[in-house]
This record gives C-alpha cells, structure tokens and sequence, in this order.
C-alpha cells in the first residue's frame, strides 16, 4: 500500500484534495474509515479485499462537502454509486479526485467524471454468487415459504435505519419516514411497520440501487436486506433494460415509460 | 353461530375512466356485490403503493387498482407510468411473499360499466374464497400473545 | 448469598425443569445469518454456547422495542374499554447473560426506578430472573474492565453461574436466584467459596474509570470530538444495540374507533431526537449527538445516577457500520 499512501499524500500536499477519505486501521487490524486533511496522516491509509465499505456515502455529509475538493479511497462497487450519485447530479459542488485499485493490484488515479465512467463500465461489477445463491433459492420457494422467511426476518428488525444511512442512494434530507403528518410510516419496530418500511425502502431504490451490498452486510440483526433491492434490479434490467451505475447520463427507470411494456397481470 | 365472513375491498380508480365506468354500472341499474369501498384519484398515476400496504394495514382483505386503458389516459402519460410502478411493485411483492393474488390490477373505461361490475363481483368471490387476510393482520403480535395464544379479533 | 455447585451435565436438566414449570426462557439463540439474539427457547437445546457476545442485549425483555402501553377500544352502547397489560406479564428468567449484560440491568434499574418508578418495567422487571455465566473468552471490543467491571463481576445478577471443569460454580445473589435454586435443589450440591480467576478471560483494559470520571469534565471543549464522529451517519444501531439506553419515543397508532399507544426505543443518535417542531436543532451536527452520547454514558449518568452508564460489552462497536469505537474516543477526547 505504499504506493497509495504516496499518492495520497502528494494530493493533500499539492492541493488538489483537501479532504482524502478512505481507510485505516483500528487496534483489531480491521479496515475503518478514516478522514485525513494532512500528507503525513497518509501513512495510515490501508486498502485490501476487507474494506468493504462504501464510502461514497460520505460524499453527502455536510463536513465533508465543506471541503469541496475530496479524494476517495474506493472499490470498484463505490465507484459505481459516485457515477450513479453524479448520474443524479448530487455532487456538482465538489471537486473529486478517485484511487483505486485494479484486478492486478496496480494503483489507478481517476481525475475526472470520464475517467470515471469509462472505468466503470471497464470493471463493472457483477452479483456476488453468495447473493445470487440466495436470490435463486428465494425465488424457488413457495410463496407461503418466502412469506415466513421474510416475516421471520424483518420481525428481528429494530428500525435502527443503519441500511437507510449506510446507502449511498439515501440522501433526501427529510426522509419519508420523518414525515409525521400523516405518520406514514410507524416508527415502532413492529413486524407490519418493518415490513411497510423495507418496501417502501426497497422501491425508493428500485432503479437506483448500485448493489454495494452495504445495507445488508452491516444490519445489526443480520436482516439480509440488499437481497430486496438485488432481486428488484435483475427483474428491472429484464423488463426495461438499463443498468444503474453504468453511465453518466443516468436514466431512472421509474419516471420514464414506452407504450410498448409488457405485464400478463392486468385484466 | 359464526357469521359468514364478508369481505372488505378497496378500490383505487382513477376518475376519468374506471370511476365513471362505476357510475355508469350505476345508473343502468347493475346490481354488484357491496363489498367494495371506492377511492377517487385524478389518475392511477397518483397512486402510491404505500397506499395499498396502508389499506391492507387498516383491515381491507382485498384491493382493485383501475384506470384508463393504456393510451386512454386523460393526462396522457400517467397510466404508464402507473403500469411500470406496478410491474415493480408487483415483483417485489412476489419475492416477499406477499399474496400478490388479493390485488387487482385492471384497465376498465368510462364505456365498461358492465366490466366494472364483473370485475367487482370476480374480485370479491375470489377473496371470499381465500378468507380473510388474517397473515398480515397477525404480523404485529407481540411475545406476550404469542405465548396466550389469543385468538384473531376481527 | 449462597455458594452451589451444579454438574455441566444437569444444566440441561435445569432449564429444561424451568421450562416444564411454565417458566419462559429466554436464552442466547443461533440464527441463520449467523448472529446470536435473545430469544424464548422451548428446549435447552436451543440454547447458543459457542459466541463472544448476543448482537442486541437482552434489555428488550424488560424494556420491549415496542411496548403496548394501552389499547382503547369504542364499543357500540358508545362506552370505551381501555386495556393494558401489566397484569399478564409471565414469570421470565433470562439464561446466559454475561456479567456486562447483568451491569446493564443494574444500570436500568437505577434509571426506571426513581422517585416515580415505571410501572411498565417494574412489572416485568419483578417477574424476570437473571441468570448470568461468566466469560471465558472475550474479543477485541470488549472493554468491561476498563468500566469498573470484570468477566466475572455479580453486579446486576440474580445467579451468576462461572463454569469450571465439568461442573459451574453458583453464586445465588438475591432473593429471587434462590427462589429459582430451590425449585430444583437435587441438582444443586453447596460449596465454600472457589477462585473463579483461571477460568475467566482477560480483557485488555484501556483506561482506569477514575482517571476518566476526572478527565472528562473538561472533555466538552476538546477539539477531537470532530474526528472522533466524522464516520459517524447518524443511525440509532449503537443506542439500540446497548444494554443501558434507555432513550424512548411514545407513539399513538390507530383511529378513531381502535388502537392503541406504544412506547419504542429512540436513539440520541438520529437527526431528528432533538429538532424542534419550530425546525431548529439544539444538536445540529453529528459532532455534537456522539459528544452527547459519549458524555451521557461518562459523565452525565455518573452526576444524575451514581453510576456510569458504559458496560463495556462492545455491542457500539460490533454493530456500527463505521467501526466507530467508543473507548478510543474517549480516550482522545480526554487526552
């Protein structure tokens, strides 16, 4: 990681970053995010299969946006939600500078949205086949089978809203769940509010989602939600074509339509 | 003696088409089963699928979504937009589990009260046979009645 | 208090007895994703053995993450039935605690039982037994030495069990452990008082609480509260995770004709905990809700309540996304 850490600290000395977030680590050798302003704080910096998280999410904390010209520490999936974040024009106050890794271990720099995209669309991520696995056994179930497992997991849920804040994609600054007149959303963690609230989750990022996996990799009751979004996506692709975190110019599925769609379910 | 179960249907129809095809099937004087309860929209692009989980939450055993044929739409666009939040609506429903079978979907026109009528009437047979929608209503029980063992209230 | 032994083997036995004498269990339970909840058990069998710590506490069986204050009902003569619970609450005994978790209770009692106790944890809390095993191992996060406890501390506990060569050492602390001995006294053998040292982990302590209780009154001003929160997004997994937050929300649900009013957890961490329906926020800034929250847990608690409201079991730790870790913090703060 030597080179990184080099690299990184070159940027934060010449000015071109202000604000490098990416990742170090704690006293168990586990990766954590890490904000550094300075060059010598660089030689913490790690980077390694085991930084998973997305740190694209920070990119819409008020701190870090005050910086205004941010380096990024990240992975091929968090790449994938800056381009999908930049699709969404939610970024055009900040000047961001990329370092990554590729498939040959070798340090690459990304200075501009291009540079980004073209990246991307190089290294684009597939299913994990641990969520693919499970999607497919979901899918092979009985609907009574799918209903209790899912009813047995989101009866664990405590409405902590760690996979809301962890999601790059979840930025509204009033979330539907704050809205209290009417209360639209329970916000007691009981099963049928869990339910109304992973859904309504779920098709908020219907189209959106980058499948980082985040959201159900940190849940502290071990709810496998990502696998909601990561079903809903394939079908999406399927029915309307497109890919999320794929280009620039983006492309919502959801406020476009052709006459032409087609469903065997209306009478 | 156990009353026969009656079950409670909401409709979400848009007012230029599916609304006035209920009308119509009233003032021809259609008999159709009273179960169903109807929500005017201005355009089945106005409905949120909150909506619905929200009707199933406050007790409704079945549910109709209806508006204007494709193309038909008074606001030219919005039932397809409605038709693609529904194809995803309805997957993700699908994969939870959820009983996709006690929502409706249909397209029914100013012209179709009769339409209207059979829908109504094929709906709520339907959802009579099934029963109530008991498994969401039970979702909410606590450790304190699970272990009781109460019976449903309804 | 009174010194017991019990064979590893008859453990079974025990709670299974509990269980036939229709007692809810509520033990530490493996599920599929691999996390260890507390649950209520049919069998011993259930019981989890093989983890370092639960991912929740067991606080919700006294403190439920959603609570049923009172139901109201309209009935048709136009009368109003007005219901709750606390009459029906089962006689509880929660197997397995570790001697943090037990602390946490402690720390609970003090809070909902002050001048005006809560009616709603005093009733559950008077029917729960707490039994608590010791710890043998322990992992990077756990710090309960640094707050005053140790993995084999009574503190909180009805029972405290401590395993040791085949058979557990039994400490009955209360009342109500006895009372839960004696419904099976054959499989109980006394003892004098054994050395529970060799058989209990050894956690790394990080601070002497002194020093900190001492340190962290000027610790408000200190400039690292940025950096110790910059990772922080503001979900309420810590506060939900831990055993001593007590922080709640009382939410009405229902309409005109029926529903009901609930208590549920609420975290110090979440945006919207302190915002004013004028829409101003005394806590505007994640750096100012985790210096809230690291200095309720070391300073605040001590002042209102004697005793701080950390436990060291390392849930915060375990469950945040960010790996933010709060005995580092306020070691920086207090620096």
């Amino acid at each position: 990681m030597k080179e990184l850490q080099i690299k990184a600290a070159e940027l934060l000395e010449n000015g071109t970053v202000n604000l490098l977030i990416g990742f170090s680590e704690d006293l168990g050798k586990r990766p954590v995010p890490c904000f550094i302003e300075t060059s010598a704080e660089a030689n913490m910096l790690v980077f390694n299969q085991e930084c998973k998280n997305n740190l694209s999410v920070y990119l819409h904390k008020k701190e870090v946006k005050d910086a205004v010209k941010i380096g990024l520490v990240a992975n091929v999936a968090t790449l994938r939600s800056v381009l999908q974040l930049l699709s969404e024009n939610q970024l055009w106050s900040l000047t961001l500078t990329y370092l990554t890794v590729n498939g040959a271990g070798e340090l690459v720099v990304l200075s501009s949205a291009e540079e980004l995209e073209a990246y991307v669309q190089a290294n684009f991520p597939t299913c994990r086949p641990e969520d693919q696995e499970m999607i497919d056994k979901l899918n092979a179930m009985s609907r009574e089978e799918r209903w209790a497992f899912w009813k047995d997991q989101l009866s664990e849920c405590v409405k902590c809203y760690a996979c809301r804040a962890v999601c790059p994609m979840c930025y509204c600054t009033v979330c539907t769940t704050e809205c209290n007149q009417p209360q639209w959303i329970k916000t007691s963690a009981q099963t049928s509010g869990n339910f109304e609230y992973h859904t309504m989750r779920a098709m908020h990022l219907a189209g959106r989602c980058i499948n980082c996996g985040e959201c159900g990799r940190i849940c502290p009751a071990g709810i496998p939600v990502h696998l909601l979004t990561a079903q809903m996506n394939q079908e999406m692709e399927k029915e309307f074509g497109g890919k999320t975190g794929w280009s620039l110019k983006g492309g919502y599925a959801l406020n476009t339509f052709k006459p032409g769609d087609k469903e065997n379910f209306i009478k | 003696m156990p009353e026969t179960f009656e079950p409670k249907i909401v409709a979400f129809v848009c007012n230029w088409c599916t609304y006035a095809g209920a009308d119509l099937a009233g003032t021809s004087r259609t008999k159709y089963e009273t179960n169903v309860r109807i929500i005017r929209f201005p355009c089945t692009g106005r409905i949120d699928f909150m909506l619905l989980i929200k009707a199933f939450q406050n007790g409704a055993d079945g549910i109709i979504v209806s508006g204007c044929h494709p193309n038909d739409c008074h606001y030219t666009s919005g039932n397809f937009h409605a038709r693609r939040r529904w194809m995803v609506f309805k997957s993700l429903l699908d994969f939870m589990g959820f009983p996709t079978d006690r929502i409706t979907f249909s397209w029914v026109s100013a012209a179709e009260g009769k339409k209207w009528a059979e829908l109504v009437n094929e709906t709520t047979d339907s959802i009579r046979a099934k029963g109530p929608f008991v498994d969401y209503r039970t979702l909410d029980y606590t450790l304190l009645t699970q272990l009781e063992n109460e019976g449903i209230a309804d | 208090m009174e010194l017991k032994l019990i064979s590893t083997s008859d453990i079974a036995v025990f709670v299974d007895g509990l269980l036939k004498a229709g007692k809810v269990v509520v033990a530490p339970v493996l599920k599929q994703s691999g996390k260890v909840f507390f649950k209520p058990v049919q069998s011993f069998a259930e019981v989890a053995t093989d983890y370092i710590q639960t991912a929740f506490s067991a606080k919700e069986v006294v403190f439920p993450k959603v609570e049923e204050l009172f139901t109201y009902q309209h009935n048709e003569d136009g009368s109003l039935d007005i219901k709750d619970q606390l009459d029906r609450i089962p006689e509880t005994v929660v197997w397995g605690l570790r001697p943090c978790d037990a602390a946490g209770f402690d720390y609970l009692n003090k809070f909902f039982l002050q001048e005006n106790p809560d009616a709603y944890f005093k009733a559950r809390y008077d029917k729960t037994t707490l039994v608590t095993i010791s710890c043998s191992k322990c992992d990077e996060s756990c710090f309960c030495t640094s707050v005053d406890s140790h993995p084999g501390d009574t503190k909180g506990s009805d029972i405290l069990l401590t395993a040791m060569d085949g058979k557990y050492y039994v400490e009955v602390m209360t009342e109500k452990g006895s009372l839960l001995i004696t419904s099976n006294s054959t499989l109980f053998t006394s003892t004098d008082t054994l050395s529970k040292d060799a058989f209990l982990a050894k956690p790394v302590t990080h601070f002497a609480m002194e020093e900190i209780k001492d340190k962290i009154q000027n610790a408000y001003a200190s400039v690292e509260w940025k950096q110790a929160s910059m990772g922080c997004f503001s979900c309420g997994a810590c506060a939900f995770a831990c055993p001593t937050c007590t922080c709640f929300d009382i939410q009405d649900e229902g309409t005109q004709d029926h529903g009901k009013r609930v208590r549920c957890w609420d975290a110090c961490g979440l945006s919207l905990f302190t915002k004013h329906s004028s829409g101003h926020n005394p806590r505007n800034t994640q750096t100012e809700r985790r210096r809230q929250r690291l200095m309720h847990k070391f300073k605040y608690s001590v002042e209102n309540l004697g005793v701080v409201s950390c436990v060291g079991c390392g849930r915060c730790i375990r469950v945040c996304p960010s790996h933010l870790n709060i005995f580092e913090n306020i070691l920086s703060v207090t620096k």
